[in-house]
């Protein structure tokens, strides 16, 4: 039974929120609902960034974004390290403890990590948000990077985590393809291929001194959904006091250099399924130096992937590739701070990948020569849009991007500014932008039955 | 699993201690262990799932050096024979290397069975 005096509370609050938030209606704007903005209020607490966004309601999402991702690391496999040492041990408290006053609270947290960054994620109630803000930088500061913890529960989760990359043909693809594309840097694995990290260049030491330059206040940022910046302010204030400010003396620094796209093509025989990955130069985000939202628009418009049930969709290579059943194709747009990838991902069966491969060239070179219906486009530029601004329906919704943006740039990612900028796309534009992508060097992955799955060249790609 | 010991409420008190430790460096170097070259921590038995987790969790060199101190007594004893005089364990070498471990386990079950069985008071 919900007790009278808890709903009466909770309505209370609800409808004093409702007041606080509610615009008049002529100020809203398509990505402007009544709920509130879609924009970050930034800040900047003696040098801790922070962005929040008050959506009403009863729940905040609260993550730390630290810049350690996989490009970042100085040796093979430090990030993954790092990750498995969150939410474990600290000088205050044990993680079993964490987890239990977690529950206890009602929240949950995660921990994921991507090619640029590293997030620490909990998610609770509105009037936990001290808590949380403390655990996090209890997380930052005082964790205790333990042999035993190491042995028992952070290395074999690596080991498991790295044979089921090398299990999937679409992982090790996606990941050779970034490799080939950016070579360093940006193309480091997510996951390590081999054994040789956690034999040769990972032990808690090397991970703890990592974490000095991950956690220094100029590498992370705090981002909230459903916080008041003022409160967030205040908390970050009390309890990141004590971060580092920068990365102490002999640590190496996490590296920044401009990423540089290569390309070439890498084969790998696995017996497991079959993978083409084909990549091309893309966009960065928003917050990067080289925004391009077309690409946004024609990842869309070669699709693979229908978002309507039981048909094929609209897009160029779900109707392209429909005689090819046994391949699954789906084009992304793979955005990172300052660089990115438009990747088409073939999976299935060696036959209908090859063929399917053959015929996503092929519709680049389609579009490239303007013999794409209108109606295709504006199809895909109102689906790119859609996609940018639903996006931020969910409450996790660029969190990490905007965390990598304010780390690198100063400036978080906002839905607004940039589904303003797919809507304006325009037919001359995709057609350029597709041409550009001929012109440049591909990088393609093939992993699976490399009898079956054709060459780059023979796709009529430049590598 | 760590044996149950006076030893805290000695240390407390100084006058007490002063009294003992007489008593207690005759007893140890009586106890026989230390001419075998064991040291105390070695006699602790471990025919159980806490100082099997222990002994996982001991450096290599400590391990490696436990079996060592472990196979030269088992050789003394089947040999009838006592070390010399030289390779004794000296009472500054006889240090607790195993039970800050043992006690670092306990405490994390203690912990987990306090977790498992707390009342939940809403304030």
């Amino acid at each position: 039974m919900i007790s009278r005096s808890a709903i009466g509370q909770s309505a209370g609050r609800a409808l004093r929120r409702s007041r606080c938030t509610a615009q008049p209606a002529g100020r809203r704007g398509l990505a402007a609902p009544a709920s509130g903005s879609f924009q970050y209020q930034t800040a900047d607490v003696s040098g801790t960034k922070i962005a929040s966004r008050d959506l009403a309601g009863p729940t905040t999402a609260l993550a730390l974004v630290s810049k350690a991702g996989s490009r970042s690391q100085w040796l093979p496999g430090l990030s993954e390290g790092l990750e498995g040492f969150a939410f474990k041990n600290t000088n205050k408290r044990s993680a079993l403890r964490i987890t239990r006053e977690v529950e206890l609270l009602g929240g949950e947290y995660s921990t994921y990590r991507t090619r640029e960054a590293l997030v620490l994620g909990t998610k609770f109630m509105r009037e936990d948000l001290p808590y949380f803000v403390e655990l996090l930088s209890e997380i930052a500061t005082q964790t205790k990077y333990q042999e035993h913890v190491w042995h028992e529960e952070v290395e074999p989760h690596i080991k498991a985590a790295q044979s089921k990359f090398l299990g999937s043909t679409l992982e090790m693809a996606t990941n050779s393809a970034h490799g080939l594309a950016f070579h360093r840097g940006l193309g480091t694995p997510l996951f390590p291929t081999s054994s040789v990290p956690t034999t040769k260049y990972l032990d808690p030491e090397t991970i703890e001194a990592f974490s000095y330059a991950a956690y220094a206040k100029p590498n992370i940022a705090l981002v909230a959904n459903g916080a008041d910046s003022a409160e967030l302010q205040k908390w970050v204030g009390e309890y990141f006091a004590g971060a580092r400010g920068s990365t102490p003396e002999g640590v190496p620094s996490l590296s920044a250099s401009q990423a540089k796209y290569h390309g070439g093509e890498e084969r790998i025989a696995h017996a497991k399924g079959n993978t083409i990955v084909i990549a091309f130069p893309g966009s960065s985000s928003f917050t990067g130096g080289f925004y391009k939202p077309e690409i946004a628009v024609l990842a869309c418009l070669l699709g693979g992937k229908s978002s309507i049930k039981w048909s094929p969709g609209y897009s160029l290579l779900s109707k392209g590739c429909a005689d090819f059943t046994g391949a699954h194709v789906d084009t992304n747009s793979l955005i990172y701070s300052d660089a990115g990838l438009l990747a088409i991902t073939i999976t299935g069966v060696a036959k209908d990948v090859a063929g399917a491969a053959a015929k996503a060239v092929e519709t680049i070179k389609a579009v490239a020569n303007g013999q794409i219906a209108k109606e295709d486009i504006q199809k895909a530029v109102a689906q790119a849009k859609f996609k940018e601004l639903d996006f931020g329906h969910n409450i996790w919704a660029g969190i990490e991007l905007t965390g990598s943006g304010l780390i690198t740039g100063g400036k978080a990612y906002q839905l607004d500014d940039t589904g303003k900028a797919i809507g304006a796309v325009t037919e001359d534009q995709l057609k350029k932008v597709a041409k550009s992508l001929l012109d440049s060097k591909a990088s393609v992955s093939t992993v699976g039955d490399l009898f079956a799955l054709p060459y780059a060249e023979d796709l009529g790609l430049k590598v | 699993m760590s044996q149950p010991s006076l030893a805290k409420f000695v240390l407390k008190r100084p006058w007490l201690k002063r009294w003992m430790q007489p008593i207690s460096d005759w007893y140890l170097a009586n106890a026989g262990y230390r001419s075998l070259g064991l040291r105390a921590d070695d006699l602790i038995p471990e025919e159980n799932e806490v100082v099997q987790l222990a002994l996982k969790r001991l450096p290599p060199k400590e391990a490696y050096d436990r079996v060592f101190r472990m196979r030269r007594a088992f050789q003394c004893s089947l040999a009838h024979q006592l070390l010399p005089r030289a390779e004794h364990t000296m009472p500054e070498d006889d240090v607790p290397y195993l039970t800050p471990l043992i006690e670092e386990i306990e405490a994390e079950i203690k912990e987990r069975e306090d977790l498992d069985s707390m009342v939940v008071k809403k304030r």
